[in-house]
């Protein structure tokens, strides 16, 4: 097993010398490697659409091309009209603002068929910040073998990466586990439970809702007895801590220490983060929804974090979750419940990067230093039903950062109704000979941990991501069998 | 622990058994199973016999609006006697309703229909301990169901699987089998949501409606023709089983649950009964069955065992069977000592059971049409489990709630300290306050006393470790003598050590 930062400095006791590291100690291999394998100065923010997000209607094909795909789209989603409510299509007039263009070398356009693509109308925001910021990685068709239309099940796979779902920790726990310890808090989730993604039982991640109800809730008779509580709480805590303690005393001590120490500071950032940035606050606040409020939260991490504003605020991966995206019935094509889904996203986005943009902190931005991956546990059915769509597979990943290079990556699905499976969803592909390829969902992850969170490939091989086993009689084509980490390039 | 069900329960035992099924285990519930005569405790099968006896309620939660129907059934749960005061009466019948619930996911949030949501409530307490294929047969016809998994909107032109694919996956057979083998697959989907289709609800009263027209023809009218599931598999034949077997039209959907009941897995056992006792094993007895894919041999044994003890399978699904199995095998058992080690292992408070446990053991009632609490934040009950990540009747999803350690996180025990806090901080004369002076003998001034009679009323005497006991007593003594008749010490103090062993880790657990 690699060494880890954590790892190293404690072994040569250097944790809290790490700020006075001499050219000296750089110059070691050894060092520079260990500093590597962290996020560093960086952030990490996944949002996850929580309940099958429609891929078909979300990025678009607008015409055909060297393909049939707008053809076989429009096949698919029939135009809403007076005796069809519940038609989905999205008409080439409706897209005509979200349509995709050219971003620096990239085209913009399908790789496989150079159809001209588009994103939901809804996705407003996003496509500003696709356009003036070239910084939107729009990754077409992501998906794994064998797919499972089960939510429980497929969310599980996207957030453990592993089709099999059989293993416990999340792909960026897995990270977490070999970076830090369990007195850390590397991570907030903006929910009132952890995220798959994060589940691992090495270090510490903060479930809350807001930063400002995050205090600990002391008695109220006198409070001069809320140092001896709190001193005693942190006793117990530590108690149930101790190896010779069951797990789940073991995970209760360690969460109960963790929640009182950020329980002083956390809720300070609520209030400090108002005063310094009154401007985007109130950004926030004229979206008028869950999903951008819970943003802001990250927001107000991310500004206490490079501030420096406590010492215990060190946190640097965040999740938060929009819902509603099960849309078996009254989906709305470019009104309606998708649209309201996809502006409520796409606009938070917006402002949250543009946040980030106007911090400057030591003449740098704060969105250079920001990764945004929003996901979904499958696409849909590629043929509607009556008003809205059933289950399917594969679907676009947007990653979105200062330093990513925007564009279009990865082929759109091959929804052709001759290639669709017996379920009527697209097929799952690493055939190089195929033009509509997948892209798997390790490939996208692979890419975001080799170059973004700096850990080094043979290490995301065996500690993070595993490649598959192709089962007896099955074809190389249908599995992950080979990586590929430069889905798409951030720049320097 | 080796026994079975002619072993006599002892003082580690019986209250591991109350706190399992009864919300806690107050004291003088845990002498009376010690005392069936005089110094002759009750055994395993004799105590699961006085729990499990009971008759079945028709409790029904009401109120306009949800909040209103969730505040009533965790009243009704509070103030259900205990089954050791009465003859008809029995919390474990909440904990089973509770399972259900879990079980069979329905949320409001989509249903938003409260008074429906009620009505499912009732009818999962009516058939809680009775015949589990005919609470899956009533439950396919409940309409809160019926909505919640888009049953009302799955048409012969245009199909909706939903409740096709959850009736298979969640309600009963599991997508895999002890040994991760596949149950079924996408054709099966498609064959049982053909069965489903046609179907719609009243209600008023509340009532499946099939709607048995001669219009095959028209696209959202029931889907005729011959259907058939698990094809040469599952201990079928090669033509599957066929489900128009009992006529087309309505009788299908019962004919559907008859063809799943019947499905066996690869070991050629009853996949239902596997896994609808493992699930309930899990519920009462133990969160060590781990999530592994395939069953640990450990997990085969013990659920084959009561599998086979209480001939649960065709054609006896006594849910009462079962549980009595449960409750009187080892492996039940296995869990009640106290912690004495890391491989020792213990259960998480659902958010429910911590409340309601709370409340019992402290005596402290909920005041105000909307049951409140009357000190601290005065949040009503159903937004201090919201906080805690239990909404009644708005499970996350049609999974129902994640178990264990997934009820933990800093925002969950934030809440749970929170409504320690709100109940010791709840001071005034009447009986919705917290009376510690009617708890705990104020005479007292040895601090080890003191924690070990706090600890005691709280049923964790024999699980706070020595050092936790002794991190208690330097929070009472820090503060000059003590003196529990002063009133600014006790209200400082002891509420605070009530507080504080209610947030402690040996709290959260059972």
């Amino acid at each position: 097993m690699a060494i880890t930062r954590r790892q190293f400095l404690t072994r040569t006791g250097l944790v809290t010398a790490g700020g006075m590291l001499g050219p000296g100690l750089l110059g070691s291999p050894l060092i520079r490697r260990a500093l590597a394998d962290t996020i560093g100065d960086r952030y990490f923010v996944v949002v996850y659409l929580d309940g099958g997000n429609d891929g078909q209607n979300t990025v678009i094909p607008v015409n055909n091309v060297d393909g049939s795909l707008r053809d076989q789209y429009t096949d698919a989603r029939q135009p809403a009209s007076g005796s069809n409510p519940g038609g989905l299509q999205l008409s080439t007039g409706s897209l005509a603002g979200t349509t995709l263009g050219a971003v620096g070398s990239n085209p913009g356009i399908d790789p496989n068929t150079h159809c001209n693509l588009a994103l939901h109308p809804g996705y407003s925001g996003l496509k500003s910040l696709y356009t003036s910021e070239s910084n939107v990685a729009v990754i077409q068709g992501c998906g794994y073998p064998n797919y499972n239309l089960s939510h429980d099940v497929s969310r599980h796979v996207w957030q453990k990466a592993d089709p099999l779902a059989s293993r416990a920790n999340g792909w960026v726990g897995r990270y977490l586990a070999a970076n830090y310890s369990g007195a850390d808090i590397p991570a907030v989730n903006i929910n009132d439970r952890i995220f798959g993604e994060y589940a691992q039982s090495a270090t510490s991640v903060l479930a809350l809702n807001r930063l400002a109800d995050f205090g600990f809730p002391y008695q109220d008779f006198d409070s001069d007895d809320n140092p001896a509580q709190k001193s005693a709480l942190l006793d117990l805590f530590a108690a149930a801590s101790a190896a010779s303690q069951p797990p789940v005393r073991q995970f209760i001590g360690n969460g109960g220490t963790a929640t009182v120490d950020a329980s002083d500071t956390y809720p300070l950032l609520d209030g400090e983060y108002t005063s310094a940035r009154g401007t985007y606050d109130q950004m926030y606040s004229d979206l008028d929804s869950g999903f951008a409020n819970d943003l802001r939260e990250v927001a107000k991490v991310i500004w206490g974090v490079a501030n420096n504003a406590h010492p215990n605020v060190k946190a640097r991966f965040f999740e938060v979750s929009n819902g509603g995206y099960d849309t078996h019935s009254d989906q709305g094509g470019a009104t309606g419940q998708q649209f309201e889904l996809h502006q409520d996203v796409g606009n938070a986005i917006e402002v949250f990067y543009n946040d980030c943009k106007n911090m400057v902190v030591g003449g740098e931005r704060v969105s250079d230093k920001l990764c945004i991956v929003i996901w979904s546990e499958f696409s849909r059915r590629i043929q509607q039903n009556d008003s809205g769509t059933d289950h399917g597979s594969q679907g676009p990943v947007f990653v979105i950062g200062g330093k990513v290079q925007g564009g279009v990556y990865g082929n759109h699905p091959d929804i052709d109704p001759l290639a669709l499976n017996d379920d009527g969803n697209s097929m799952y592909s690493q055939d190089s000979g195929n033009g509509f390829r997948s892209t798997d969902i390790r490939d996208v992850y692979g890419t975001i941990l080799q170059n973004w969170l700096g850990m080094p490939h043979a290490t995301i091989l065996s500690s993070v991501l595993a490649l598959d086993t192709v089962p007896q009689n099955g074809s190389a084509n249908d599995y992950w069998t080979a990586e590929n980490f430069n889905v798409f390039p951030f720049s320097p | 622990m080796m026994g079975d069900e002619n072993t006599p329960l002892d003082s580690t035992t019986a209250p591991h058994l109350l706190r399992r099924t009864c919300f806690g285990a107050p004291a003088e519930d845990v002498q009376k199973l010690l005392n069936k005569t005089p110094n002759t405790p009750y055994t395993r099968g004799q105590a699961a016999d006085l729990l499990l006896n009971f008759k079945p309620g028709t409790f029904k939660p009401t109120g306009r609006y949800i909040e209103n129907v969730q505040t009533s059934w965790i009243k009704y749960m509070l103030k259900i006697k205990s089954r050791l005061k009465s003859a008809t009466q029995s919390p474990l019948q909440e904990k089973l309703v509770l399972f259900w619930h879990d079980h069979f996911a329905t949320s409001d949030a989509k249903v938003e229909n409260p008074s429906l949501m009620a009505f499912q409530n009732q009818t999962l307490r009516k058939l809680c301990m009775g015949d589990l294929k005919v609470l899956v047969k009533t439950i396919g016809k409940d309409p809160a169901m019926i909505e919640f998994l888009d049953t009302v909107r799955n048409f012969k032109d245009q199909p909706n699987e939903n409740y096709a694919r959850e009736l298979q996956e969640l309600f009963t057979l599991g997508v895999f089998d002890a040994n991760g083998q596949a149950n079924y697959e996408q054709a099966d989907i498609v064959q049982i949501a053909r069965c489903f289709s046609g179907w719609s609800y009243n209600n008023r009263p509340p009532k499946a409606v099939f709607h048995d027209y001669d219009h095959d023809f028209e696209g959202d009218f029931p889907d005729r023709g011959p259907k058939a599931v698990y094809l040469g598999a599952h201990g079928f034949g090669v033509t599957g089983y066929d489900l128009t077997q009992n006529g087309e039209g309505a009788p299908e959907i019962d004919t559907v649950i008859d063809a799943i009941f019947q499905h066996q897995d690869s070991d050629s056992k009853n996949t239902v009964a596997r896994r609808i006792a493992r699930r309930l094993f899990e519920y009462f007895a133990d969160g060590g069955f781990g999530d592994a894919i395939v069953w640990p041999s450990d997990v085969v044994q013990a659920v084959d065992e009561v599998v086979a003890a209480s001939g649960f399978g065709e054609p006896n699904w006594s849910i009462h069977d079962l549980v009595r199995a449960i409750l009187v095998h080892d492996r039940f058992y296995d869990t009640a000592p106290p912690v004495s080690g890391p491989s020792s292992k213990k259960s998480v408070k659902w958010p429910v059971d911590y409340a309601v446990s709370t409340l019992r053991l402290l005596g402290v009632t909920l005041t105000g049409q909307s049951a409140y609490i009357a000190g601290g934040s005065y949040d009503a009950i159903v937004d201090h489990l919201a906080n805690m990540g239990q909404e009644l009747l708005e499970p996350p999803s049609v999974f129902g709630w994640d178990w264990e350690t997934s009820w933990i996180n800093s925002a969950t025990l934030l809440a749970r300290a929170n409504f320690a806090r709100d109940i010791t901080s709840s001071r005034g004369n009447g009986k919705t306050h917290f009376h510690p002076e009617k708890l705990v003998n104020l005479g007292l001034t040895d601090p080890a006393a003191i924690v070990d009679a706090v600890a005691g009323v709280l049923g964790v005497q024999d699980d706070l470790s020595s050092t936790e006991k002794q991190d208690l007593q330097n929070y009472l003594t820090d503060d000059g003598p003590i003196d529990l008749h002063d009133y600014d010490f006790r209200n400082r103090k002891l509420n605070g050590l009530f507080a504080l062993v209610l947030q402690s880790p040996a709290f959260q657990l059972h």
